[in-house]
């Protein structure tokens, strides 16, 4: 296939994933609002930002690093960072969706949830026409969440305090991923038109 | 790390006279409203002494208790250097530099990203005067760490932290002691990484006519110098227009681009032009950028080389010349009409 048909169909591709963090990002600040509303005070209080859950039970990928290491990623590292991320934080949302008996936010959360599969699935299929290699499928589809504790199939009023700090961190933690992924693909559409260039020298 | 912005001095300096006394010179800090007590060196309390304040009599309402001076309900005017003398010779034995204020508020904190992801500043400032020297502690944490601060060499109230990491959902926890010799006062600001980002307005921005075009003005800009990495973290910008005349902008939104072409101008009009900037993600706006000015392309005229003139049997006539002449013809014929003497 001509090359520069294959670099027009990537970054199509790229443009799209794109977009859908962008849609993302907009539904997940609606629906956080009423999450933090439906778990009372103090989660939605302005500011309030309770310490992060060192706890095993809640292994968070984190978006945070270093300027430098974040900068030097080579593609494929940074898009099989974002399919883990999202792998991870698609199971615990669907475990948060389970888990929450206020019906309209129940579905709110599994609806935002099929945006999330859809983001991962847009991811997988970038890395295979880069010619990249991803984390098998199904076993990154069926990543189960450990399953929240006890109490956690009860009315917010009722749940533990340690519950609503996950709830809390687990939204948090994918607000500030699908911020980096922005700037992730952004980088990518860049870097990926700096090696066409290249390649194109040489053909 | 906290940093002492400024120190507040106390400087007390004692001299021995030829009699083996010391006197003492010293900075002496009281509270707005209070009654202040000062005292004349070490004498014993039956010791009589006689004061003076910048080198004259007190005026104010005083009291004297042996050696010392009671002065009540202070305010910013008991402020000056006050020195005591021992009777009955006149030995000077204290100076006091008396200084009324009062305690620090809360200070006002804000803090910016225009360098992202480098760093953050945080400006601060009391809302209150205190009317003596006051000295800003800074505090910053992220993550249960405390990061480095820098002061600023320039703006006083000021200070530098450079961004630990990026995309960080924890948020950064700033707090601002200020600090004077009659108390303290704290204020804490708690804020997100994404939160604080906003850019400098952009830089060098130009306005120019389009040749052949009288509808089109051609507008370019550069992205602000503080922006360290435009590449990696772009811009999108706001761009907003007017006639001069009128008082309703026009907006275009764009991304990725330093210049744009205005094409609904209107012709002849001179035009005001200002543009903003932003984190393509996150953040918030710029200010506005300097505004230009520019008019759209306008043909130039014609140069006038003939005047238009009518020929008459005698000579020619300008066109002024004929409108007098039509409008007095008329003048006359609606004259001769309502006198009736003529019919036409």
């Amino acid at each position: 296939m001509d090359p520069s048909h294959n670099l027009a169909s990537e970054r199509s591709s790229i443009e799209s994933t794109y977009e859908l963090t962008k849609y993302l990002e907009y539904q997940l600040k609606e629906i956080k609002d009423v999450y933090l509303t439906y778990l009372g005070p103090p989660f939605n209080e302005k500011d309030f930002s309770p310490p992060r859950p060192n706890s095993t039970a809640l292994t968070l990928p984190s978006a945070a690093t270093r300027l430098e290491l974040w900068h030097g990623l080579e593609n494929q590292a940074r898009l099989a960072q974002n399919q883990r991320a999202y792998s991870i934080l698609l199971a615990a949302v669907r475990e948060l969706a389970r888990s929450t008996l206020c019906p309209s936010l129940k579905t709110s959360l599994l609806h935002f949830c099929t945006g999330l599969d859809g983001l991962l699935g847009s991811i997988s299929a970038l890395m295979n026409s880069l010619g990249y290699s991803s984390p098998a499928q199904a076993a990154a589809g069926e990543l189960q969440f450990p399953q929240r504790g006890t109490g956690s199939n009860r009315p917010a009023p009722l749940m533990s305090q340690s519950l609503k700090v996950e709830g809390f961190w687990i939204l948090r933690e994918l607000q500030s991923w699908l911020w980096r992924s922005a700037k992730d693909f952004n980088r990518l559409k860049k870097r990926l038109r700096a090696s066409s260039l290249t390649r194109h020298r040489y053909y | 790390m906290s940093v002492i912005i400024s120190i507040c001095l106390l400087v007390y300096v004692q001299t021995a006279d030829d009699q083996g006394y010391t006197t003492g010179e010293w900075n002496q800090y009281e509270r707005r409203g209070s009654d202040v007590t000062m005292q004349c060196g070490s004498l014993e309390s039956d010791a009589s002494v006689s004061w003076k304040v910048n080198g004259t009599d007190i005026e104010a309402q005083h009291q004297l208790n042996g050696p010392k001076l009671i002065l009540t309900q202070v305010d910013l005017d008991h402020n000056g250097l006050y020195s005591c003398f021992q009777n009955p010779h006149g030995e000077r034995r204290d100076t006091i530099f008396l200084h009324i204020g009062i305690p620090p508020q809360e200070p006002k904190v804000t803090c910016r990203s225009n360098t992202y992801p480098k760093g953050f500043y945080c400006s601060w400032h009391l809302t209150h005067p205190t009317y003596i020297p006051s000295s800003f502690e800074v505090d910053v944490q992220h993550n249960q760490h405390s990061l480095y601060v820098q002061k600023d060499p320039v703006h006083k109230n000021r200070c530098h932290v450079q961004f630990p990491e990026v995309f960080s959902s924890s948020p950064y926890k700033v707090n601002v002691t200020a600090v004077n010799a009659l108390g303290k006062a704290s204020a804490t600001l708690s804020f997100e990484e994404s939160a604080i980002v906003k850019p400098d307005p952009p830089e060098r921005v130009t306005a120019s006519p389009i040749r052949l075009n009288p509808r089109r003005l051609e507008v370019s800009w550069h992205s602000p110098a503080t922006w360290p990495d435009i590449d990696t973290f772009p811009l999108k910008y706001f761009l907003r227009y007017r006639p001069l005349i009128h008082d309703k902008w026009q907006h275009v939104e764009l991304l990725d681009s330093t210049s744009h072409t205005i094409t609904d101008a209107y012709a002849g009009k001179e035009y005001i032009i200002q543009i903003a900037a932003k984190d393509t993600e996150i953040g918030t706006w710029s200010d506005w950028s300097v505004a230009v000015h520019a008019t759209p392309w306008i043909e130039d005229p014609l140069p006038i080389t003939t005047t238009t003139e009518v020929d008459f049997p005698n000579g020619r006539l300008k066109p002024k010349s004929i409108t007098f002449l039509l409008i007095a013809t008329y003048l006359l014929l609606s004259l001769i009409k309502s006198t009736g003497k003529y019919h036409f």
